[in-house]
Formats: structure tokens, C-alpha cells, sequence
């Protein structure tokens, strides 16, 4: 079975259609906890993309090779290979960066998008169609975590990138992790309506 | 049958592949990790004697490791330390468990080659000689300003809650606390992992030597003034020096405010900067004695 889609349709596809944190709804543990600022959101969603496109091409090439019995062990040593190998090139030639993220870089492990982009895609397609689905998924990840990061640092902190822009804190608590839930719900909803708007233009 | 056969040589060679992929990643990156290691490290330990980017360390400031090894031939054990000399060179000074002069040797070492384990240990090994075995144990810095001694600097790493804590504490020549600063660990975030937070490692800024000897961990809430002027500098707080030092003077000789919900981590740390501090003074007080008796010139 291989996709009709365009290289384009699938990245679009990973961003738009299926984006991992707002249609997916997958991944929510570091949706969550993690994107409390634009930068934290971004420099996650760089290493998942990393992940994901490395997992993704492993995956697809071996594919036959890989028992259908013992695929998700498979996935998941392939997974944490790819994780550790960032992890290390991280604290190498990243150190601060790497300071900062250390701990949730680990977590990727753990990530129901790798593995569910793994299940679904990368053991059926070419290595080409995985190789872009995986950065689709990656860039849509990271744009739904930078999302997600700019709405909770301006009402939270009052700050963008770290930079004050509105000078006063509204609502502390959305850089806290329970209101990382409000802000996916609202922001769903919030994307569910402009979509549904859309569609009814268009039919009109 | 066939089928466990199959999954276990396909598990097999994909756990074979993994660590190939990961072993070449860690040789690769090894190298910039360690150096990245040694500069932070660097940089922490400046930071420890008040220097920093703005104010830069001094030319007359120069920073002596000694290293120490532990000897051993046959039954016996001496404590070797490799010493630097006065003007250039190293000299390895063995000295025995009941405090007594063993010997010593001149090492054929490089300044620059003596931060690195494995050109230093050979050096060390072609001196001593065949027969002796050695194992590293740690290494002390001890910070001259002028020629005069000014401050140690002890990197340790002694046992926390989950896993071992590594620090670098500063000691000024009267063995006084000047800083103490959490390298690596591995406590609870949150919980244990707030012994890197400045309202805890700068409680034992300023104890004095006989102060800690008997420092102990209290339970009870960390006073406010105490720790507005512990994280000074950090929320931009306009505290005149006449308090901090008023409020310094004040809990000096108090002991150290546990961390809610870390009083292990906290006892851990205590416990483990005692040891450091009484250990250090200890072994300095011999290798000083033996080296004015056999006067042997070091650099420090």
C-alpha cells in the first residue's frame, strides 16, 4: 500500500490535517509541561523532529526485515537509539541549550507520536514518503508546541521570546501545567471554528 | 519454533545495530563533551573566588591542581601526590598512612599535559616505577594570588538521595566556606533538585571552620530576610550591604535551613561538604609538614 500523496501534501498534511498536539490530540504530557514559553515549544519540537524523521526512515527502510510480532520492541529500541544519539550530540555541541532541555530530551522515548507515526506510516510506505511525513509531523509538532508556548508565556508572563511586551503579568497560572489542558481545549476549539467557518465559505 | 528463532536473531541484530549507532555517536561527541565539562568547570571555579565575566581574574591569580594517588605495592599503601614545583616541572611525594616521608620522585610532565588522565598517569607510573600500582583518587586546586595562598578549591562528589551529588566547594586558607557550587545531580526536581537553588547552597557561604564541625540541618522555615539576601542579585532586589552583612552576621553560626520536603537531600549535602572540608584540612596539614621538611619548593 503506498500513499497518493504528494511530498508537499504530507508535510502539509502533518502540520494542518493531523497536527499531532491539536487533531491528534497525542503526545499531551509534554504539550503540556513543556510549553510554558515560544523557546522551550521550539527547542522540543526541533529534537522530535530530529526524532521522528530518523525513527521514520530507520523504520522504513528494515520494514521487511522487522517481525510482525516483535514491532513495537523494534520501534521502541529504534526510538531511544535516535533519542540518545541527540541527546549526546546535544550535550556535546549544545551545552547550554542542553542544560535546559536535558531532562525532557529523555522523554522522547516515550512520545505516543514517534511510535504511532511508525505504526500507522513508516512500516508501510517508501523511505521518501516517511522521510517527509516525518518532518510534517515533527514541524507540526513543534508549531502547535510554539503555539501553545506564545499563548501561555503572554498571558502568563506578559512575555514573548523572553522580551516584555505587555508589561504586566494577566494570568499567572497558565504557565502552570494544569493550564496547559485550558490552553489545548480553548485552542482546539478555537482552530475547530475557524476550520469549520472555512468549509462553510467554501460550500456557499 | 521457527518463529522464536527468527525474533530472537532479529532482536538480536537490531540491539547489535543500536549500539553500533550509539557507540559511534558517544565517540564521536565524547571529546567536545569533556571539553565543554573542563571549561564549565573552569568557569564555575572563577566564579567561586568572585571573578566573573565583568570582573575578570586577575594575572597574579594562578591555579595549582595537585593530584592524588593512592600507591600500592604489594601489601603497603602510601598516598602519592603529584605536586607542582617552583618555576617548572612536577615532583611525585609519597607519603605513608601514619603521616611519615616516603619519597619522591621527579615526573617528566608538560604544564599542559597534567590536566589530562591518561598522559598524566603513564608519567606517573615511568617514575614510580614498576612494581607499584596506582589508582586516582581526587584532586584539590589550590589558588595562589601573588605567590600567597588564597583560596582552595575541592571538586567532590559524595552520595545524595538517589545518586551521587558532584560539587566544587571553595575554601578560603582558614578552611571558611567562600562558595559552594552543585555540579551534577540527580535529586527529585522540585524536591532534592532545589539544592542547586541559592537559598540553599549560599546558607553555607561564610561558615567558618569550627562552625562546621558541628553544622546541622534545622527544620524549620527558611526566615524571609535570610532568604532575600541568599538569592540576592537574582529578582533584582535592592538590598544595601550594610544589611546583607548585618543579616550574614546574624545566621552565621546558624545551622542550615532543611529543604521542604528534601531533608534528606539537604542532610546529604551537609553531611557531605563536612566531610570534604574536615577530610581536606586533614591531608593539607601533612602533605604541608612533610613538604617544609623535606624542603621540597612547590608552586603553592
Amino acid at each position: 500500500m503506498a500513499t497518493d500523496k504528494t511530498n508537499l501534501q504530507l508535510v502539509v498534511n502533518g502540520i494542518l490535517n493531523e497536527n499531532p498536539i491539536f487533531r491528534l490530540v497525542l503526545s499531551m504530557c509534554p504539550a503540556v509541561g513543556i510549553s510554558t514559553t515560544v523557546m522551550n515549544g521550539f527547542m522540543l519540537g526541533i529534537a522530535v523532529l530530529f526524532v521522528q524523521v530518523f525513527s521514520s526512515c530507520t523504520i522504513a527502510i528494515f520494514k521487511d526485515k522487522i517481525h510482525p510480532r516483535i514491532r513495537i520492541p523494534t520501534y521502541t529500541l529504534t526510538i531511544a537509539t535516535w533519542v540518545t544519539v541527540i541527546d549526546m550530540v546535544l550535550a556535546a555541541y549544545l551545552p547550554e541549550a542542553y542544560a535546559k532541555m536535558g531532562i525532557f530530551i529523555k522523554l522522547i522515548v516515550a512520545f505516543a507520536i514517534i511510535t504511532m507515526r511508525l505504526e500507522m506510516f513508516a512500516c508501510k510506505e517508501s523511505v521518501t514518503a516517511s522521510f517527509w511525513d516525518g518532518i510534517g509531523m515533527g514541524l507540526g509538532f513543534m508549531f502547535g508546541m510554539m503555539a501553545l508556548g506564545f499563548v501561555r508565556e503572554l498571558l502568563g508572563l506578559g512575555t514573548v521570546l523572553g522580551y516584555d511586551v505587555l508589561g504586566f503579568k494577566p494570568l499567572l497560572f497558565f504557565i502552570l501545567p494544569f493550564a496547559g489542558f485550558f490552553c489545548v481545549g480553548l485552542m482546539m476549539g478555537f482552530f475547530n471554528y475557524i476550520e469549520a467557518r472555512y468549509r462553510r465559505a467554501k460550500r456557499a | 519454533m521457527k518463529d522464536i528463532a527468527t525474533i530472537i536473531f532479529r532482536l538480536t541484530i537490531s540491539c547489535l545495530l543500536a549500539g553500533l549507532v550509539m557507540g559511534t555517536a558517544f565517540v564521536l561527541t565524547n571529546k567536545a563533551k569533556l571539553h565543554n565539562a573542563e571549561e564549565r568547570e573552569h568557569k564555575v571555579m572563577l566564579g567561586l573566588l568572585g571573578y566573573s565575566a565583568a570582573t575578570s581574574a586577575p594575572e597574579s591569580l594562578a591555579l595549582h591542581a595537585v593530584h592524588r594517588y593512592i600507591v600500592t605495592s604489594g601489601e603497603n599503601s602510601t598516598i602519592g601526590y603529584l605536586v607542582p614545583l617552583k618555576g617548572e616541572g612536577f615532583s611525585f611525594v609519597e607519603i605513608g598512612l601514619d603521616g611519615a616521608f616516603v619519597g619522591q620522585q621527579p615526573v617528566k610532565l608538560a604544564a599542559e599535559q597534567a590536566g589530562e588522565a591518561g598522559t598524566r598517569d603513564a608519567a606517573i607510573t615511568a617514575a614510580v616505577g614498576a612494581g607499584k600500582s596506582l589508582r586516582y583518587a581526587d584532586q584539590t586546586i589550590i589558588v595562589t594570588e601573588n605567590g600567597r595562598r588564597s583560596a582552595y578549591l575541592l571538586p567532590g562528589v559524595f552520595p545524595g538521595f538517589k545518586t551521587f551529588v558532584k560539587v566544587i566547594l571553595a575554601l578560603d586558607p582558614t578552611f571558611s566556606i567562600l562558595g559552594l557550587e552543585i555540579m551534577e545531580h540527580e535529586e527529585d526536581p522540585g524536591l532534592g533538585g532545589e539544592i542547586v537553588q541559592g537559598y540553599f547552597k549560599n546558607q553555607f557561604k561564610g561558615k567558618t571552620f569550627e562552625a562546621l564541625k558541628k553544622l546541622g540541618v534545622v527544620k524549620t522555615p527558611l526566615p524571609e530576610e535570610y532568604r532575600r539576601v541568599l538569592t540576592l542579585g537574582k529578582n533584582n532586589e535592592a538590598i544595601g550591604p550594610e544589611e546583607v552583612a548585618k543579616v550574614q552576621a546574624q545566621y552565621q553560626d546558624k545551622d542550615i535551613y532543611a529543604l521542604t520536603g528534601a531533608t534528606i537531600s539537604s542532610r546529604a549535602v551537609t553531611n557531605g561538604v563536612k566531610g570534604i572540608a574536615n577530610k581536606f584540612a586533614y591531608r593539607l596539614a601533612i602533605l604541608d609538614k612533610v613538604l617544609a621538611a623535606q624542603h621540597i619548593a612547590v608552586a603553592f
